[in-house]
């Protein structure tokens, strides 16, 4: 700082442009948005439990990816979510207006709870996240109008054509989908981001360079519990009703740690691949039983193992590939960066 | 003689039965430098994190800037100008080196966009590190890491800066390179305090001495006094460190 030199300095957001993981993006959207129509429901139910685990897990990394709050007490705002849509509709609220209002109630119910939750630490967080879960099930079974412990069925989609409603639970589902990874995109982009990747790597070292750790746990726990609200809100509109001793169920969270650890914490491609590997093992493995899970814990463990970073992290760094840029580059004085397209036009020698 | 930034109003810190600050008392003015020297195990980096928050003290109170701040975390003491670097790197280790400088100037210096950058940018050349800029933090020497606890310091603008034995290990023309990087940061008015072993380093940047043993300050003054002071020979240099007037050498250790 004794006068420095002012040096033109150009910094971006990745070494190369990521021109080619927009248009993936965005190819990989527009064909999924066309599904309905090119293949049976069956499908497309699959991809609507697909797209809940992939919310779920998502929401997950960035909880205990980033943030360092290993919760296994998601399911609270899964019930919670599943359980608004179903009051709005007991009410004549379309479900599909419930999703949104949904995640909206369950980030507010968040805020409170944090409160709570965050006098905790460590494993004890764990464990009281888990013990508010059930007592907002214990809380939600006390309601007969709401079907106590036996579960109830969701009004107002009774009268639909099933194509046209499960076409639309499928977009519904996407469009969340969508959100959720857009939403961890920009949030881990912004300055917040950056604080959260710190706080990721050093949580005291964060806070020595001035980094507001408790705020940006308290953003993200926010943030998680609106994406399992929505989750959860997709649950009982794909099933029609719901119970629960299944929507506050601790396995969504063991779902979302296998997911979240095969892929790889910290990371948003991580939780992608890691929901695609746990889909396919369960598809395969499908007749025998619950296998799958034995398979797929067995495999989360090794990878807690020997490859901590998840199975993203092996690919990123072997072939430095990042689908979702949120760093930050320095160029230097003569560095020459090209694009994806200006790699291209070299290819093709127009360049 | 400048305002005091920092005082120290008989702060007393323990662990257990561990006494590592037993009521000190200091003033430290803007514009100071003050260097912390002390056989291993004497209270230097607790003391070091009792000021910027990372340790709660038993009792006493710590003033910045003539305002209590024992209520404030470290984050926050961060953002007052408080600044300090780790004797154990804490790098962000997937974070690039000038990732780990930007959050810094971002957060502690107060800056966004461009002059978050551009001071980042600033700190890497002045501290030697701008090739290294866009490497994970995770693939740097101990040399190299230490310099980022340095670097990552300087770009919270503080206006105090705590360095913590940032010279151990460095050949003489690096401790040369960084004593002129600590008086760079000096002539804007920043006030140093330095914990540190290598006293050839210490004595190129600090004007003010203090030797810290069990938790007490046996020594105050200039580098020379300091470690001529029979006291400060005894429990400091006593393992015979070229000394041969100790009486009593080693008796200590």
């Amino acid at each position: 700082m004794s006068e420095p030199t002012p040096r033109p300095i150009r910094v971006t957001r990745s070494r190369r442009p990521a021109t080619a993981s927009a248009v993936l993006s965005a190819i990989a959207v527009v064909a999924l948005l066309s599904l309905p129509y090119v293949v049976y429901a069956n499908v497309t139910s699959l991809l609507v439990n697909l797209f809940i685990l992939l919310v779920l897990a998502t929401m997950w990394n960035l909880l205990a990816g980033y943030a360092g709050l290993v919760s296994v007490g998601q399911q609270a705002y899964i019930g919670l979510g599943a359980y608004i849509v179903l009051v709005l509709a007991q009410n004549g609220v379309s479900p599909f207006l419930g999703i949104p209002l949904a995640a909206a109630g369950c980030a507010i119910a968040a805020l409170p709870l944090s409160l709570l939750v965050f006098r905790l630490r460590n494993e004890y967080f764990a464990i009281g996240t888990w013990v508010v879960a059930e007592a907002v099930q214990l809380i939600a079974v006390r309601f007969p109008s709401l079907g106590g412990g036996t579960g109830a069925s969701l009004p107002g989609l009774g009268g639909w054509d099933p194509a046209l409603r499960l076409a639309l639970t499928y977009w519904a589902a996407l469009a969340v989908v969508v959100l959720a990874l857009a939403g961890a995109y920009l949030l881990l982009r912004s300055r917040l981001g950056l604080d959260l990747t710190a706080i990721r790597d050093d949580e005291v070292g964060a806070r020595s360079v001035g980094v507001g750790v408790s705020r940006a746990k308290r953003i993200v726990y926010v943030v998680a519990a609106g994406g399992a609200g929505a989750a959860g809100s997709l649950l009982i509109i794909s099933q029609l009703n719901v119970q629960a001793g299944s929507v506050f169920s601790v396995q969504w969270s063991a779902y979302m740690i296998f997911v979240a650890v095969i892929g790889g914490l910290g990371t948003i491609e991580g939780p992608i691949l890691g929901t695609v590997i746990f889909f396919a093992l369960q598809q395969t493995l499908a007749e025998r039983g619950a296998w799958y899970l034995v398979v797929v814990g067995g495999l989360a463990v090794l990878i807690a193992m020997y490859a901590p970073q998840g199975l993203w992290g092996l690919v990123s760094e072997r072939f430095d590939l990042r689908l979702f840029p949120v760093g930050y580059w320095l160029h230097g004085d003569d560095a020459h960066t090209e694009g994806f397209f200006g790699r291209l036009r070299r290819l093709v020698g127009r360049d | 003689m400048g305002a005091p930034l920092l005082e120290l109003d008989r702060v007393s810190k323990r662990f257990g039965s561990v006494v590592v600050a037993e009521s000190l008392s200091l003033t430290v003015r803007t514009g100071d430098a003050l260097g912390i020297v002390g056989p291993n195990g004497a209270g230097k980096s607790s003391l070091f994190s009792v000021i910027s928050g990372d340790l709660a003290p038993n009792s006493g109170e710590v003033r910045f800037d003539g305002r209590p701040v024992n209520a404030l975390g470290a984050a926050a003491r961060c953002r007052l100008g408080i600044g300090r670097t780790y004797q154990v790197p804490r790098s962000f280790e997937h974070m690039t080196v000038f990732e780990n400088v930007l959050v810094a100037a971002g957060r502690g210096g107060g800056l966004a966009g461009r002059p978050a950058a551009e001071l980042a940018a600033a700190v890497l050349e002045q501290t030697g590190l701008r090739v290294e800029a866009n490497r994970p933090a995770a693939r740097l020497g101990l040399l190299q890491r230490k310099r980022l606890e340095l670097a990552r310091a300087i770009a919270t603008r503080p206006r105090l800066l705590m360095l913590d034995e940032v010279a151990a290990g460095l050949t003489d023309p690096e401790v040369r390179q960084l004593i002129e990087v600590v008086n760079g940061v000096r002539r804007e008015g920043v006030a140093v305090i330095w914990v540190e072993h290598v006293v050839r380093a210490l004595v190129g940047v600090v004007d003010r001495l203090i030797c810290l043993a069990g938790g007490r300050f046996i020594g105050d003054g200039s580098p020379a006094e300091v470690l001529a002071s029979p006291e400060v020979k005894e429990v400091f240099l006593g393992t015979g460190y070229g000394v041969g007037d100790t009486p009593g050498g080693g008796a200590g250790r």
